[in-house]
């Protein structure tokens, strides 16, 4: 064990003697809470629908009146070909659409003819999703009630809005926008883990090319423990960087997690592990550091993208969707969205697992291939 | 006692054997030498005895055990100087020197005054606080030998030390060998050059294609080959010389060209001296000087292998 501490403190002294080192490992975290807070920051006030209507009746005006009542939240009317730019170029949160015979249906008390797409994540939009529904709720009551008689429904509706529906959107507004930026700043740091790891792990190759590996074996050292102190260092950098952040985003940016930090280290901690697992594989199946830094362009950015660390995984076609669920970036991510949304560490049990058997899964194949590699290289 | 003891020692890189059969013991107190040109398989051979590469038949045992049965106890009582430079660039010499004895589990005191002690023996200590990238190769290779010593093993390994390095760093290198071995280390030095061999080691091994071809100190190897000399002769002009012409000559063992100079190998009675000259005559090349050798090691590679040290 004083051995391994030795070397430890040999790699974190080296590490961190490099002022490039330091940027990276620490200094990313705050570039990864900024850009969060350019993305999400600024909506604190304003939240922005497209709206098209393909309603005949007159309903769907009255809803979008409905909608524009609320506070900070404002409608654009648009037609259906700028949807695709509004998602690409994020202006809009979300859109709803009115389909053709959307008042028929709230005269019947069917309504279906509406649907909500969010563009920057479920968590900004649920709570116009759920004003737009409850509302639409009480229209079909009132449409039910009146049996299919127009006039009768139009002078309950009439009514309906003479009695109070105040609505006070601004705290609702701020959890989600807090929740948002806290799941980007989290993917930007995931994908900042993910490097780091990399490039902690791919000393193990350098000293491999600048021979001190060998030295180093050639002492009472045995490869176990290098890698052992390897991983530690790793690790010890990963802790670090997920502290940052979180301490950061709470306070010194005051942004509500709407996860208690412990929680959230948790799920990050076994990420952390995770991530050095991915790397330690990279490394065992590299032979040289070029081949190691292809490899890691190769992985890491691909599947952080997939996995939506920088943009909702909802904006992404179904298929993207399907394969992000075989990323551990995704469950990551899922995980704490889930606990924000309320769930307890109990009902995620599943989710937990999965993360500890990915993080099992890249261990296992990388001492797999360690095991192989030394055998056909004869060193021991 | 003998420190070292290799039986029939083996080792393969699939098909082919770089180290075949190989048996020698080195005794306490010895400045080893390993000679052999590149590729003759000292350096697998020093990987084995160091516990970094697998053997595939025979034994090594050190200080009376098997190295493969107690490796951590072998390697406490090794230091290995790799052929190739194994430092940190981005360590200075003093905690190069340092981090390689901690491996060894020196600490606090003991460990600043013996990396100081072994910066001063290979003369670095003024250039403590220095990083490896303003070294000049000499200074390179003299950190790699600090690395090796400062946990004072039992043992010193120098696979080719002074490869590609100035005189007077290969000459401070040369007697710090020496200093060492005062001290009673016992040492194993490989190399390809001939001269340093013979100048510092007490036993020398002659390896060639992985065997041992023959061992034993520089008077029992150069009477191996009592019966054969070498004649030296310098010419102008080396285009029109027939090697095989002069093999055809009786008691001619070897023939080889280097620059101006006809390195003949042949047998010390065959009194052939007055054809060799002939030769030269007969065909109008012009003999400028004309030179007889005592053996020595060369001879004695030569007289083994069929080559010199430098183009085998
Ligand atoms: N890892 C390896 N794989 C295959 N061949 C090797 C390996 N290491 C050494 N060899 C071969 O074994 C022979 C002996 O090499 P080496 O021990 O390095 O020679 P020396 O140190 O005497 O110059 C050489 O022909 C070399 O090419
Ligand atoms: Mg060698």
């Amino acid at each position: 064990m004083k051995d391994i501490l030795w070397l430890i403190k040999k790699t974190l002294r080296t590490t961190f003697r490099k002022k490039g080192n330091i940027l990276l490992y620490l200094v990313a975290p705050i570039g990864a809470i900024l850009i969060a807070l350019l993305a999400y920051g600024g909506q604190t006030t304003d939240m922005k629908f497209g709206v098209i209507n393909h309603d005949a009746g007159n309903m769907a005006e009255e809803t979008i009146a409905f909608l524009g009542s609320i506070d900070h939240f404002k409608t654009v009317e648009i037609s259906d070909n700028d949807v695709s730019k509004a998602v690409t170029s994020r202006e809009m949160d979300g859109v709803i659409t009115f389909q053709e015979g959307y008042t028929e249906g709230l005269l019947k008390g069917e309504p279906d003819a509406v649907h909500l797409t969010s563009i920057k994540g479920d968590q900004v939009t649920a709570f116009v999703k759920s004003y737009l529904y409850q509302y639409i709720d009480h229209l079909a009551t009132l449409g039910m009630a009146a049996d299919g008689n127009a006039d009768l429904f139009n002078k309950m509706y009439e009514d309906y809005q003479q009695s109070e529906f105040q609505l006070t959107t601004t705290t609702l507004t701020d959890a989600s926008t807090n929740k948002n930026l806290t799941i980007s700043a989290i993917g930007f740091l995931i994908m900042i883990m993910m490097m780091s790891a990399a490039t902690l792990s791919e000393i193990i190759l350098a000293e491999k090319e600048n021979r001190t590996y060998f030295r180093l074996l050639s002492t009472p050292i045995t490869a176990r423990k290098y890698i052992i102190s390897n991983i530690i260092v790793n690790m010890i950098v990963m802790f670090i960087q997920v502290t940052i952040t979180l301490m950061l985003l709470t306070y010194v940016f005051h942004i509500d997690l709407n996860i208690p930090f412990g929680k959230a280290f948790i799920v990050m901690a076994i990420f952390s592990v995770i991530s050095v697992g991915v790397s330690l594989v990279l490394v065992a199946f590299s032979n040289s550091r070029g081949a190691f830094s292809a490899l890691m362009n190769l992985v890491i950015m691909p599947t952080v993208m997939l996995s939506g660390c920088f943009w909702p995984v909802e904006v992404m076609p179904e298929v993207v969707q399907k394969i992000s669920k075989f990323l551990p970036q995704r469950w990551t991510l899922d995980t704490l969205e889930a606990l924000q949304a309320g769930s307890t560490f109990s009902s995620l049990y599943l989710n937990l697992c999965i993360l500890f058997a990915f993080a099992i899964a890249f261990f296992l194949i990388a001492i797999y291939k360690f095991s192989r590699n030394n055998d056909t290289k004869s060193f021991i | 006692m003998n420190i070292l003891e290799i039986k029939h020692l083996t080792k393969k890189f699939g098909d082919f054997i770089a180290v075949d059969d190989m048996s020698l013991t080195v005794g306490e107190g010895e400045i080893f030498g390993f000679l052999g040109s590149n590729g003759a398989g000292k350096s697998t051979t020093i990987n084995m005895i160091s516990g970094l590469l697998r053997k595939n038949n025979g034994s090594i045992k050190m200080l009376g055990k098997e190295t493969n049965k107690h490796p951590i106890f072998i390697k406490k009582h090794i230091g290995l100087v790799p052929q190739e430079l194994a430092i940190y660039e981005d360590l200075t010499a003093y905690e190069n020197v340092s981090f390689f004895a901690g491996l060894y589990g020196l600490r606090g005191e003991k460990l600043r005054s013996r990396t100081i002690e072994a910066l001063e023996f290979v003369g670095l200590a003024e250039k403590h606080k220095s990083y490896p990238k303003s070294f000049s190769g000499g200074m390179k290779r003299r950190l790699n030998i600090a690395c090796a010593i400062a946990h004072q093993p039992k043992l010193i390994i120098m696979d080719e030390p002074t490869v590609g390095i100035d005189p007077q760093s290969r000459k401070y290198i040369l007697q710090s060998v020496q200093k060492l071995n005062e001290m009673g280390c016992t040492i194993i030095y490989t190399s390809h050059y001939m001269e340093e061999v013979e100048e510092i080691c007490t036993k020398i091994a002659i390896i060639d294609h992985g065997k041992i071809i023959a061992d034993g100190t520089k008077e029992q190897l150069k009477s191996l080959i009592t019966d054969s000399k070498l004649i030296y002769i310098d010419v102008k002009d080396t285009d029109h010389v027939d090697i095989d012409a002069i093999k055809a000559i009786p008691g001619v063992a070897n023939v080889t060209l280097a620059e101006n100079t006809i390195q003949i190998h042949t047998e010390l009675g065959a009194n052939n001296l007055n054809q060799i000259i002939s030769y030269f005559i007969e065909n109008k090349i012009e003999i400028r000087t004309l030179d007889e050798k005592e053996p020595n090691l060369e001879t004695v590679f030569l007289t083994l292998t069929g080559r010199t040290l430098r183009d085998a």
